[in-house]
């Protein structure tokens, strides 16, 4: 039931992906709209900023979990990657317990803030006068999911911690080592379908497997 | 207290806690320790206004606009078009690696991405052409580092937020030292060829003619330079803008040589949401930890720590350059920013030094760290695209470009009108 509830939240967390991305990728598309009205007609839609950032405090609070599912938080693994795999188990849940932490005041303070909102009827100091709640309730359901997401984890980790189930603990939680994410960036890159390059004419074409196999999931850091 | 908290910091590290949530436990550790305020009430507050930051909104921009040209496809035609104008030097494909690297970097913001996409279309030339393969693998981790030096760049977004510097300023900054980096590069690849002949490879010649032909290839990159770039400072758009703008031309630029379809749109948004979510947990929980050292006086405490050291400025930044390059050797990129930058800016610009020039200065250093064992992400990211030998010999073929990356950071001290000349001329 517990694999279930872990799967649930899964799906969810990626059409919260889907959901909150797409606020941001329209917010960029409206963004985009307005410095060119505003360039050539003088006119701006007016408040596409401010839109735009509701839409990126709700999309990153909506991925939270994902990126946790995807166990894609940076984790500094130096000493980690040289111990024993128990060891490593215990950090692990260790860690989540940290994380949950963090989201557990995190979420508990956001309420404060959705809820000074609405007993104030509180309204962003703009053009726009958005009632603050629904931004703000919808970044606070992003947290909820990171939240949820969390203990169902947590308890998972419990139990197979009791049957002694390290394997289970190690896909769950384990951190993701630097070789993992350069080789999805680079499986990535491959599966960017770029195509064979000829370098100079008469050499003939680079055959070379350029065109590799496809990577769902990708890590991008500077 | 200093003490405390680097101990308590270096303890959750250690034990791999992730960065977020050890700079949140610290956080808490700190308030309980030191303050009798329940400062942590103000922690939805200060992550909401974090949160929705204007400024920060470019972040998951500039990442959905590398995702987007990644995959549309016009890395190789760039790649093969400098070929004919760089490929005639002493150690042929490999400036133009370097020169691909330099001009994709104008139209992303991050290094990984950079060294992945040129690395990708390049690697196959390295055995063909019989090449030094560890210095070619040299040229494309290096060569990649570019990428948060030359604008946009993610790394000074973060930087100026962190400490309210402009964003046009630091981009302007960067400008003339990636120029320059890139030479450096170039000029090191040319000294390793003239010591070895047997490195260099086949050189390629072209005709003027086949230059100019090949010069459309070179448009799209140049395009999405102008539009991101060129927007800022013409006044059009806000860096926020100016990204939101870049999307939009990529989606173009996608479309227009049919690669933009939904299937290839939901997986960008899917690889950026996931390294959005990364990145502002670690923001949201560095923000929360500032407001707790500043409401408890760390910061003051530790900028008169360092005042009774009685160091000179150029001591100091010799102190800081060392301590980078040594942390830079075993901590990720990004969180090592947003977790020491916070607590060192404050202290150089109170020694005097100028924060747009200091910005770039520690650019070169994350610069450095991305390609310095064991933990450096550039390092892996070459290797895993090429899939077989060892590690060891992209980390032997950066050597000589590590090299030039410390002859930058010398002529940025010596120099600092290198960074700060071009925007002083714009202003």
């Amino acid at each position: 039931m517990l694999d279930h509830a872990i799967k649930t939240a899964d799906r969810i967390s990626l059409w919260g992906v889907w959901f909150g991305g797409g606020l941001i990728f329209l917010a960029s598309l409206v963004v985009s709209v307005d410095v060119i009205l505003r360039k050539l007609f003088a006119f701006t839609l007016g408040g596409a900023d401010e839109l735009s950032g509701y839409a990126f405090a709700i999309g990153t609070a909506w991925a939270f979990a994902f990126t946790l599912l995807r166990r894609s938080n940076v984790r500094v693994d130096a000493l980690y990657q040289h111990l024993p795999g128990q060891l490593r188990a215990f950090l692990d849940i260790l860690a989540l317990i940290t994380l949950g932490l963090l989201a557990g005041y995190l979420t508990f303070y956001a309420f404060s803030v959705l809820q000074t909102s609405w007993d104030l009827k509180a309204q962003s100091n703009s053009a726009l006068k958005v009632s603050l709640w629904i931004p703000q309730g919808l970044w606070f359901a992003g947290l909820v999911l990171f939240s949820v997401t969390l203990v169902l984890l947590l308890l998972r980790a419990g139990v197979a911690l009791l049957a002694g189930d390290w394997p289970a603990i190690h896909a769950l939680l384990s951190a993701r080592s630097i070789e993992e994410d350069a080789s999805d960036e680079a499986a990535y890159a491959k599966s960017a379908d770029l195509t064979v390059l000829n370098v100079v004419a008469g050499a003939g074409p680079a055959a070379h497997g350029l065109v590799g196999t496809g990577a769902p999931e990708a890590e991008r850091k500077s | 207290m200093i003490g405390t908290a680097l101990i308590i910091l270096l303890v959750l590290m250690a034990l791999a806690i992730p960065v977020a949530a050890s700079l949140g436990v610290l956080a808490l550790a700190l308030e309980a320790i030191y303050s009798q305020l329940p400062l942590s009430r103000a922690m939805g507050e200060v992550a909401w206004s974090a949160s929705n930051e204007f400024l920060l909104v470019s972040v998951p921009l500039f990442i959905l606009l590398g995702e987007i040209l990644l995959r549309s496809g016009f890395a190789e035609r760039m790649y093969g078009a400098l070929i004919k104008w760089v490929s005639w030097l002493p150690g042929g494909l490999m400036h133009s690696n370097i020169a691909a690297c330099g001009m994709f970097a104008a139209t992303s913001g991050s290094s990984v991405a950079t060294a992945a996409t040129v690395g990708t279309v390049a690697l196959p030339q390295a055995k063909r052409f019989g090449y030094n393969e560890r210095l070619f693998l040299g040229t494309l981790a290096a060569g990649g580092t570019l990428g948060i030096l030359i604008p946009p760049s993610i790394n000074m977004i973060i930087y100026a937020v962190l400490t309210n510097t402009s964003v046009p300023k630091l981009y302007l900054a960067g400008i003339v030292p990636g120029a320059v980096l890139v030479l450096l590069f170039m000029l090191t690849v040319v000294v390793c060829c003239l010591i070895k002949p047997a490195w260099g490879g086949q050189k390629f010649n072209a005709s003027w003619a086949e230059r100019i032909a090949s010069l459309p290839h070179l448009v799209p990159p140049l395009g999405i330079f102008l539009v991101v770039v060129g927007s800022i400072y013409g006044g059009i758009a806000t860096p926020t803008e100016a990204a939101s703008l870049g999307v939009v031309a990529s989606l173009a630029l996608a479309w227009w040589s049919g690669k933009l379809s939904f299937a290839m749109l939901k997986e960008a948004i899917e690889g950026t949401m996931r390294s959005t979510a990364m990145v502002m947990l670690i923001v949201l929980a560095a923000y929360f930890l500032n407001f707790i050292i500043s409401a408890i006086g760390l910061t003051t405490q530790l900028t008169s720590f360092i005042e009774t050291l009685g160091l000179t400025p150029m001591m100091m930044l010799f102190a800081v350059i060392v301590f980078y390059v040594i942390l830079g050797c075993f901590m990720e990129t990004l969180s090592m920013m947003i977790t020491t930058i916070p607590i060192i800016a404050p202290v150089m610009f109170k020694l005097g030094f100028d924060p747009v020039w200091f910005g770039i200065v520690i650019i070169v250093l994350i610069e450095t760290a991305l390609v310095t064992p064991p933990v450096g992400l550039n390092l892996f990211v070459v290797q895993n695209l090429r899939k077989s030998g060892s590690l060891n010999d992209v980390i032997i073929g950066t050597l000589p470009f590590v090299l030039a990356l410390f002859v930058i950071l010398g002529l940025l001290a010596a120099f600092p009108a290198l960074a700060l000349w071009l925007p002083q001329l714009m202003s």
